[in-house]
């Protein structure tokens, strides 16, 4: 007896290059592309369900159990944290996350307490307690460049691109925190009572990935 | 006054069918552990939180719910039964003969990220063998740790083994660095292939390395075993999980027992074999053990120990109960009382009340009101049965 497994992706970009993997994978993933206004989708020719949802939420749907796996960024893996199985780095969505500042400023050179906004606040703590330095930090909903311009804020910790955004804005990044990319993530319960259904997708997509490496 | 009228964030008011699910749960378990020879222990809810911090236990310290007493010391709500249990062991019961067996049914209180949907009360049965080592010593407790599980009424569940002494092996044969080493292990509970590989790179030439690569893989049947033999060669933990495993099929428990080879957490801790119990439905494990022959030696007495927990809730809610419904309420003349009471006796639990009503008109509205099918009149003319 096959079960069916399900699966949360992250909408958005990570949904559009994870069903691009699965399809390379031959899995048919028309009712993801054309979703309507069902929720959750079932692939026709392989034993899987989509469900669509928010970066934190695909991690919150796959601890509790009620998706076996999820696709989500690492900045999320890293700031949300959780109990799963983190099986693969997927290799799409690659970024970074870096500390800015407005160019020319000497972010260390003060023993002044300084002050980094970031919409990621736990992983700005841990980069810099990393660093054993106190810095007071500000949790920003939007867009967090706008913090050290209207000088509320010393920094920004958050995700880079390709940088264009911040040298618009008077910014630079001056240090690496972490590497971004999508990843893989198991439920630890599925994962041991589906091992068989589990292992073969996971076979699948790492098929995909040597093929593209 | 302003009164709260809501619990504290991460505790709730259980309703009947949830306390008949966790009642249930207890009783099968506690009547398990009674007829193997365990006798039952109850520690405070609160103790000093130094016991949790020094017994070698990690809990984090933000999830123990704190409080400060008048002299000014730092007290938790327990966060965990077995540190008080070895604690209670090697003090008031070290004159006692070894082995001990002990049995717990209480409530553990750990504190959790806000909405996360968890509680911070976790009900917990669970049991201690303290004093005894060797295969049957463990193959007692991975016993009783799936007949545990079915003695829950669970339909699907399994129990999977693992062993402290695998990876300590394999990790004391790396020329790895103590960080780096943490890394490796963190890559392996968390079955992070991936990383795992990028860790073990620089390190291709070492022997124990192909084994390591293979860790997070080696969980499923028996055949998990045998390919772990062939990447790391003869190893005692191995020998000692197979001659388990072949004792225990024997005994009829083969099919409810698999292996995970890369359960790596809390390895301070435990010191040779660790198991977990997984249930259709539920998405974590609802029952952790293992043999942790070091912790009593905290509390200054060398013995051995090994011991599980089961989640009591965890379990209820795999299990499909439902609350009686009311059928009869039964309406008694003067005089009648011994009668009407023998008649409430006489019927399934919460399928039949009396009526505190002193007119019949007004014991036939309290059965409509409350959906009952029918009213039983008690008078001096004998029994007899009203519809509603």
């Amino acid at each position: 007896m096959s079960e069916r497994l399900r699966i949360a992706l992250t909408k958005g970009r990570l949904q559009e290059k994870s069903v691009e993997m699965f399809e390379a994978a031959g899995l048919d993933c028309t009712p993801v592309r054309s979703p309507g206004r069902r929720l959750i989708h079932a692939l026709p020719n392989y034993p899987l369900d989509v469900v669509l949802a928010k970066a934190p939420d695909v991690i919150t749907y796959v601890e509790h159990g009620v998706c076996d796996l999820g696709v989500v960024g690492k900045d999320t893996v890293l700031e949300k944290g959780g109990a799963f199985y983190e099986v693969l780095d997927l290799g799409f969505g690659r970024c970074r996350f870096a500390l800015a500042v407005k160019r020319g400023c000497d972010f260390y050179g003060t023993y002044k307490t300084r002050r980094v906004a970031s919409k990621y606040p736990n992983v700005t703590r841990a980069f810099f307690e990393g660093k054993g330095m106190d810095v007071d930090i500000i949790k920003i909903e939007g867009s967090v460049e706008l913090a050290p311009i209207l000088d509320l804020a010393d920094g920004i910790v958050d995700i880079v691109e390709t940088g264009a955004t911040l040298k618009e804005n008077g910014l630079e990044p001056i240090e690496d925190v972490a590497q971004v990319s999508a990843r893989l993530i198991v439920n630890t319960a599925a994962m041991k009572l589906y091992k068989n259904e589990i292992t073969d997708f996971l076979s699948r997509v790492e098929r995909e990935l040597g093929g593209e490496a | 006054m302003n009164i709260h009228i809501n619990t504290p964030e991460g505790t709730r008011d259980r309703l009947f069918a949830e306390c008949l699910e966790r009642r249930q749960v207890q009783s099968a378990l506690v009547e398990l552990f009674r007829r193997r020879g365990y006798t039952e222990v109850i520690t405070p809810d609160v103790e000093f939180y130094d016991l949790f911090v020094q017994s070698g236990n990690p809990i984090p310290q933000e999830t123990m719910l704190k409080i400060i007493d008048r002299s000014g010391k730092i007290m938790v709500m327990r966060p965990d039964c077995t540190a008080p249990i070895a604690r209670v062991a090697a003090t008031k019961l070290k004159h006692l003969a070894l082995p001990q067996r002990l049995y717990y049914d209480q409530t553990v209180f750990r504190d959790r990220q806000a909405h996360a949907g968890g509680s911070r009360e976790i009900a917990q049965c669970g049991v201690e063998m303290i004093g005894a080592v060797g295969d049957k010593a463990d193959l007692e407790m991975v016993a009783m740790a799936v007949d545990a599980l079915r003695a829950c009424t669970l339909p699907q569940f399994h129990i999977e083994l693992g062993h402290a002494g695998f990876y300590r092996t394999l990790a004391g044969q790396m020329n790895m660095p103590q960080e780096e080493l943490e890394r490796l292990r963190a890559a392996i509970e968390g079955k992070s292939f991936a990383l795992l590989n990028d860790l073990l790179e620089p390190y291709r030439g070492e022997d124990a390395c192909a084994a390591l690569r293979r860790l997070p893989y080696l969980f499923g049947g028996v055949e998990v075993l045998d390919e772990a033999r062939k990447l790391a060669g003869p190893c005692d933990s191995l020998d000692h999980l197979g001659r388990l495993y072949s004792e225990l099929s024997e005994a009829g428990y083969g099919g409810c027992v698999r292996f995970d080879l890369g359960l790596v957490h809390q390895l301070d801790y435990y010191t040779g074999l660790v198991f977990r119990g997984y249930v259709e439905g539920a998405g974590a494990p609802v029952l952790s053990g293992g043999r942790y022959d070091g912790l009593m030696e905290q509390f200054g007495r060398r013995a051995e120990a090994i011991g599980f927990a089961v989640d009591v809730d965890a379990v209820g809610a795999c299990l499909d109960v439902e609350t009686p419904k009311l059928k009869t309420v039964i309406h008694y003349g003067p005089g009648l009382l011994a009668r009407a009471l023998a008649l409430v006796d006489s019927h399934p639990a919460g399928s039949c009340e009396l009526s505190p009503c002193r007119t019949l008109e007004s014991t036939m509205n309290l059965a409509r009101e409350k959906g009952a099918a029918q009213v039983l009149l008690v008078d001096c003319e004998g029994e007899r049965w009203l519809p509603v």
